[in-house]
């Protein structure tokens, strides 16, 4: 096994790390430890708490909740990676969720609804917008088979998400963040990186397009002895640092992404490290 | 947009949903059976109105002010600290309740499968997991009448002697877990849940408590395989454990635990309320009752339909559903979620919605999830969209699963592309022989059972997308020259070698 993204993140940037949560979510953390019978088991609650906590459940989050639940990061790391649907530092920050499974799929509504997002926001499936916004994926059957294409994005579920239904949630996505379809012509997505460890920036400035959070300029942070070192810290209610992380990272850990056959088509351009400018 | 009701417009709320209330007590065929009931039904036709998503459609249907004014919880209190436990036991598998969840397998008697005296607590989990292609019943019960389901919990974990349940829903149900979280919180605000319910502990009797925990998955499908499921709830990866023993012996942190279905706890309080007679008085002798079915794909009226065991497929489709979409032909039938073997139009014929009718088909009621597929549908890519989904959910543990989905979703991908290999169609039956029956849970039977329902009546849109022999046989004698050891695989006559499907990895 390659070396996990939790290794790589190096003790500079350790550090900085936030120990714990918040108040608020260590009052919710008793409550839901309080009704298992060993706080182990409480580990799948705990990460949807990191997720609001955090944002996503980044290296940092996965360190606090191995601790709270007396577990190793690994177990944890590993649960993160098994389950599909647990937000992550390398998905957008709103993450459009498309039911691919046949049901959906009949009558062409997955790829209408897939061109459709694309048209608007520039973005494949297992793609990114370069300001890290939007992401786009393709998911297993999300259970509301009478009524498709089915899409979930943020904690909001579609049916019947096709035409001008689609393209109005999309503009008005678009218009929460200050920007238009006109921002993301010409531009392509990006592949999703499984191996961005910690929260990007644009959680913490909502609407601003940061660099450097997700797509990695500096190319030679790959370097083989893999030591990436902190570049940026970021200011504002949630300071995680940027790091950026060593080559070898959590490629093809269990398909983290939406769709494995994503997952492994990517698996290139992964390789070569995400330096798109 | 988000699933909410509009109060006052219930009925345009989920063009879907909101036929279902209206449909089956409108046009379900009283008596004298409609002309497109045509195969004899022994049993007169009981007159039968939705029981379990009667008040779906109703606005705040989901509150426990518009439970407890339909008499809600009232069975629970008039059975919690009063009944014995054994005679309520009894009476569930006296009413011949199965599991909704796919196996279909007897309620009372899992029930009394649960080890006892063993010093241990004992458990209830019930798997909101509903993963199942095609299946979305235990969504509305979730989202639109979670108390109901919370009163079954209750009356289940009275009857089993159960001190804590544990009811899992998939991640992605965020409005289910919401709602069912807030119904939980609003009975235990009201005594009904906690410690000493329906004020029980008092006169010297004993007090009953119960912890109910809503946990909330994170999308993965074999988290809805029971044990799966234990082992999510058990904080890890959702890895089926090996069977026996059962839950019922060793279960949840190696307790006696019993698994069931959303829709089969929920069905438990009404048995307990109207008895054993009310509930046999639907369905046939050996699936008596009544079932949510969720009807999906190319029919006029899709959407979910609760109606009595045994009726005709064909009534389902063409009542209910109201026939084909644009005056389309009818290709195939997914009876019971992604996993269940296609039918024919001609089994169609033949078939009732109830276990022992569809078994004898070939397949199997499953969780209920039917599926039409038209003429339009290009079988041969929905499979390999089934098989991509598989292959996706496969939890890895077992090998001839893990590289068996894989396996068999790469060769599926070929023929997606209408390049199909000689002796593919071969290769994929052997696969699917060589996957089912030899692993830990029956995910790989479900992933071979739709292929080999394909392959056994499809067959001929397979072939019709092998690509021209000579082409392939061009690219098998180059491979040939270059790897020895293909050539003395195939040699052996055995059609193409495993080697064959290791050239398409790179796809
Ligand atoms: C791969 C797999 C997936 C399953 N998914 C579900 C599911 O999503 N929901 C469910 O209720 N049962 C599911 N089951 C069935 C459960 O294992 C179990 O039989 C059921 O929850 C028992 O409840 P019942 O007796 O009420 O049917 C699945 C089984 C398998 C093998
Ligand atoms: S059969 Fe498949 S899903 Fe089930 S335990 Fe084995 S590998 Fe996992």
């Amino acid at each position: 096994m390659s070396p996990s993204n939790m290794q790589s993140t190096n003790n500079a940037v350790r550090a900085n790390w936030r120990k714990e949560f918040s108040p608020e979510g260590m009052k919710k953390f008793h409550e839901y430890a309080d009704e298992y019978p060993n706080k182990r088991s409480a580990l799948m609650m705990v990460l949807r708490l990191a997720e609001e906590e955090f944002g996503s459940i980044t290296d940092e989050a996965m360190q606090i909740v191995a601790d709270l639940c007396n577990v190793g990061v690994s177990h944890v790391q590993g649960m993160v990676t098994f389950y599909t649907h647990f937000k992550r530092p390398f998905h957008g920050k709103h993450r459009f969720m498309v039911c691919a499974t046949l049901m959906c799929a009949l009558e062409n509504n997955t790829d209408a609804a897939l061109k459709q997002v694309e048209a608007k926001l520039g973005i494949k499936t297992g793609e990114i917008t370069a300001d890290g916004l939007f992401s786009c994926e393709k998911v297993e059957c999300l259970a509301d088979c009478d009524k498709p294409p089915v899409v979930q994005c943020d904690k909001e579920h579609f049916t019947s998400m096709k035409g001008p239904q689609l393209d109005a949630y999309l503009d008005q996505l678009l218009k929460s963040e200050g920007k238009t379809a006109a921002d993301y012509q010409g531009k392509p997505g990006i592949k999703m990186d499984q191996r961005v460890p910690t929260l990007p920036s644009h959680f913490n400035f909502p609407g601003e397009s940061q660099v450097g959070a997700r797509h990695f300029e500096n190319k030679d942070a790959y370097s083989p002895e893999g030591q990436g070192e902190l570049t940026t810290k970021i200011p504002g209610a949630l300071a995680t640092p940027l790091t950026v992380p060593v080559a070898d990272g959590v490629n093809g850990a269990n398909g983290a992404l939406g769709s494995k056959h994503n997952a492994g088509k990517s698996h290139g351009s992964n390789q070569n490290g995400a330096g798109h400018g | 947009m988000a699933e909410e009701q509009k109060p006052g417009n219930p009925g345009a709320a989920i063009p879907g949903a909101a036929t279902t209330g209206a449909v089956s007590s409108a046009a379900a065929p009283a008596s004298p059976a409609p002309a497109a009931a045509a195969p004899a039904e022994p049993k007169p036709r009981v007159p039968f109105s939705p029981v379990l998503l009667k008040y779906i459609n109703e606005p705040n249907s989901h509150t426990i002010e518009h439970y407890l004014a339909r008499g809600g919880y009232e069975t629970a209190r008039s059975h919690v600290g009063v009944t014995e436990p054994a005679t309520l036991i009894k009476l569930v598998d006296d009413s011949g309740l199965r599991g909704r969840g796919g196996a279909g397998f007897p309620t009372g008697k899992k029930w009394s499968f649960l080890a006892k005296g063993t010093g241990k607590p004992a458990y209830l989990a019930v798997n909101g997991d509903e993963s199942e292609p095609g299946t979305f019943k235990d969504r509305y019960i979730l989202e639109r009448d979670p108390h109901e389901l919370v009163e079954g919990v209750i009356l289940t974990c009275y009857a089993i002697g159960s001190k804590h349940a544990f009811i899992y829903l998939r991640g992605e149900f965020i409005l289910g877990f919401e709602r069912l979280h807030a119904a939980v919180e609003a009975a235990k605000a009201k005594g009904l849940v906690g410690k000493n319910i329906f004020g029980t502990g008092h006169d010297g009797k004993p007090g009953v408590d119960l912890t109910i925990t809503v946990v909330r998955g994170a999308g993965a499908y074999i988290c809805g395989e029971e044990t799966g499921m234990l082992s999510s709830i058990e904080g890890g990866r959702g890895y089926p454990k090996i069977k026996p023993p059962f839950p019922a012996v060793s279960g949840l942190f190696g307790c006696p635990t019993i698994v069931n279905n959303v829709e089969t706890i929920s069905a438990v309080t009404h048995i307990i309320k109207h008895g054993v007679a009310w509930h046999k008085q639907w369905g046939t002798e050996k699936s008596p009752g009544f079932k949510i079915f969720c009807l999906s794909g190319a029919v006029k009226k899709p959407g979910v339909y609760e109606v009595p065991l045994g009726i005709p497929m064909r009534e389902m489709i063409d009542v209910y559903g109201g026939g084909l979409k644009d005056g389309r032909k009818m290709k195939a039938v997914i009876p019971g979620g992604l996993s269940a073997p296609v039918l024919t139009p001609e089994m169609v014929d033949k078939c009732t919605l109830d276990y022992e009718s569809l078994a004898s088909l070939g397949s199997m009621l499953g969780s209920g999830g039917i599926t039409v597929l038209d003429e339009q549908v290009d079988m041969v890519s929905a499979i390999y969209n089934t098989m991509r989904f598989y292959h996706h959910e496969s939890c890895g543990q077992c090998t001839p699963c893990r590289e068996g989905t894989g396996w068999l979703e790469k060769v599926a991908h070929r023929f997606h592309h209408d390049e199909g290999h000689q002796g593919d169609v071969e290769l994929l039956a052997d696969i699917c022989k060589n996957m089912r029956g030899r692993t830990i849970c029956v995910l790989a039977d479900a992933a071979a059972m739709p292929m080999q329902g394909f392959l056994q009546y499809f067959k001929k849109d397979f072939e019709a997308k092998i690509k021209d022999p000579a082409f392939v046989e061009k690219q098998r004698t180059y491979r040939d020259e270059i790897s020895p050891k293909a050539k003395t695989l195939s040699a052996t006559g055995a059609g193409p070698s495993a080697l064959d499907v290791g050239s398409e990895m790179a796809e």
